[in-house]
């Protein structure tokens, strides 16, 4: 019994070290992206690996969700002879939820993952120690450069994958419901003009939708690198690290995107 | 500093090596003699190239590397009291069977690991006192070769031997080309050939010698290497460990040298640390080796 304890105790204590560990990294690499010398050639790279290569999943699952959104609003609309909001409502939940939501999962499993594998590659054949070595700190030749090309590609990533899931949603109106494309886009505006504007320019829909990308990027740019640096034995470790990266990362997206929703809806209403 | 009378009594300087061949036959000690011998008769290819062996740059008294009573433990113990010196211009060499500790050593001379407690030194610095920020300073002044040469397989060879450069210098890109064609050339490398090939591109030997014209990028005054001839066919073996050596002759420079190749540690030691059970269990000479009673230290020779 007193075994067992102590084994539930050393696994607590193991697990808050470790989330110890996860924002020691979180700050350091964060308080490097101010500190010369700026690797930009890495994060040039980076935001190559993480915007363009996932610029095709994120669009085309964009597309399709924002179709089926327009498809299930269409649906319950009719019953109350209200389909000319389709518009408004494919828009309120892109904007607002699925778009950041939906595009993070997606870069958490193309990118996260592959940023975990990477750098894990690299902690077990030593180039890790070898950076160490030859006096540069690996967070900041490696975590930094990815969490910047992260914070910057993932909002760009969303902007199109939203607007991407709006255009979805205008085909099927347009299509199934008969609604004009005029009128779509007229209440596309009305729904981002009707959550009012910051600074008199910005809707706040818009700021809404771009501060969860944002958090998002940091967290999968972090969680890949936390487990990469971290990984142990061999290229079985370099499995365990990309596939613990991926969980991770998409059960924080869920999770932090329900408090940032509570704070954002506090804040703008 | 290395005025005779300095090195009175000290197994050093110049004379060093013709001293230590002579020794035991001056004392007429027959015992060692026929150790001598027989160590000479097994490597004798090697001896023939002795010149390199005996030609020893002065050794300096000054220690620049030092364990100090050093204990670490990870789940279990891996080192117990273990102490070691290097003296400016030595080639120390540490065998041992696998999994005793070789490497842990290095990361502790390096400051990857931290010791439990005993003192780590390198050139005058109390490594256990310092921060990582200072000790990613410290390092510049120590060369690193991994065992599996650890080339960031992102960057060409001319890349990673330019990384420290750029990283730590003010030299100009001209500057920088010029540093790595002479660091490849001093390790028998064709320039115009290998720098633009990428670290997958190359066999496992010229990988090791990429490996240590990157760690002598920046002329640091130590290097240290990490089972630098395993997986190596014999010539290949040889040529590293001619390498090894004339890195030592030319640019005088600290080696401390992971191996259990003995004939190679023979070849290149200026003394041999032979790691067993958690401890240093013999820490001398090559001829002290071979002339040892120690059980264990003739079992691992045996193994030869
Ligand atoms: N970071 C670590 N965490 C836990 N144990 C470790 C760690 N690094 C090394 N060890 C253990 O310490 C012991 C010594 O490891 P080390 O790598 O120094 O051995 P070695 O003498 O270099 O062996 P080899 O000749 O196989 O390279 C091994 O048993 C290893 O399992
Ligand atoms: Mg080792």
């Amino acid at each position: 019994m007193a075994g067992f304890l102590a084994s539930i105790n050393e696994g607590a204590k193991r697990r808050v070290l470790a989330v110890q560990e996860y924002f020691g990294l979180a700050a350091k690499a964060i308080r490097f992206i101010v500190a010369r010398p700026f690797y930009i050639g890495d994060v040039v790279q980076q935001m190559d690996a993480i915007g363009v290569e996932s610029l095709g999943i994120v669009l085309l699952t964009g597309f399709f969700t924002g179709m089926v959104l327009a498809l299930q609003t269409s649906v319950q609309m009719a019953q109350f002879g209200a389909t000319m909001y389709i518009g408004r409502l494919v828009t309120a939940s892109m904007v607002r939820e699925l778009g950041p939501v939906l595009a993070a999962i997606l870069v958490a499993g193309r990118v996260g993952s592959g940023i975990a594998a990477q750098i894990g590659s690299m902690r077990v054949t030593e180039q890790i120690d070898a950076l160490n070595t030859l006096g540069v700190d690996p967070i900041k030749k490696l975590v930094t450069p990815r969490l910047i090309a992260a914070l910057v590609m993932m909002p760009v990533l969303t902007i199109l994958s939203d607007t991407v899931g709006i255009g979805g949603g205008n085909v099927i109106a347009t299509a199934y419901v008969g609604i004009p494309v005029g009128l779509y886009w007229r209440t596309v505006w009305e729904q981002i003009a009707s959550g009012g504007f910051i600074l008199h320019y910005i809707p706040s829909d818009f700021v809404q939708g771009l501060v969860k990308p944002f958090v998002f990027g940091g967290i999968i740019a972090i969680t890949g690198c936390f487990f990469g640096i971290n990984t142990k034995g061999g290229t079985e470790g370099v499995g365990n690290a990309t596939t613990r990266t991926v969980v991770v990362a998409s059960v924080l997206i869920l999770v932090v995107d329900y408090f940032l929703t509570q704070v954002l809806l506090f804040l703008f209403g | 500093m290395d005025t005779p009378a300095d090195d009175e009594g000290a197994p050093a300087p110049a004379a060093h090596g013709e001293e230590r061949r002579r020794g035991p036959e001056l004392e007429g000690e027959p015992r060692l003699r026929r150790a001598e011998d027989e160590l000479r008769a097994r490597f004798a290819e090697e001896l023939q190239e002795g010149e390199e062996t005996q030609d020893r740059v002065a050794i300096s008294r000054e220690a620049i590397v030092e364990l100090d009573r050093v204990s670490l433990a990870f789940d279990r113990p891996i080192l117990e009291n273990v102490s070691l010196i290097a003296r400016r211009g030595e080639t120390i060499v540490i065998a041992g069977e696998s999994g005793t500790g070789k490497s842990t050593i290095l990361k502790l001379i390096l400051r990857l690991l931290r010791p439990d407690s005993g003192r780590v030194i390198v050139d005058g610095e109390v490594l256990n006192d310092v921060t990582y920020e200072e000790a990613l300073v410290i390092r510049q002044k120590m060369g690193m070769v991994f065992q599996g040469a650890a080339l960031f397989d992102s960057m060409s060879v001319f890349e990673n031997v330019a990384f420290p450069l750029r990283e730590h210098t003010e030299l100009t890109d001209d500057e920088i080309e010029t540093r790595v064609r002479e660091k490849l050339e001093f390790v028998d490398l064709d320039p115009d050939r290998v720098m633009e090939q990428l670290p997958a591109e190359l066999s496992g030997g010229m990988k090791k010698r990429v490996g240590i014209a990157r760690g002598m990028a920046v002329n640091p005054a130590i290097m240290l290497y990490d089972e630098p001839t395993s997986g190596l066919d014999p010539l290949t073996t040889g040529t590293i460990t001619r390498l090894i050596m004339k890195l030592q002759r030319e640019l005088k420079v600290t080696s401390v040298v992971v191996s259990h190749d003995i004939r190679s540690a023979f070849r290149m030691a200026t003394k041999i640390a032979l790691l067993a059970d958690r401890h240093i269990v013999f820490f001398g000479s090559p001829e002290d080796m071979t002339a040892s009673q120690d059980r264990y230290v003739q079992d691992f020779l045996g193994g030869v």
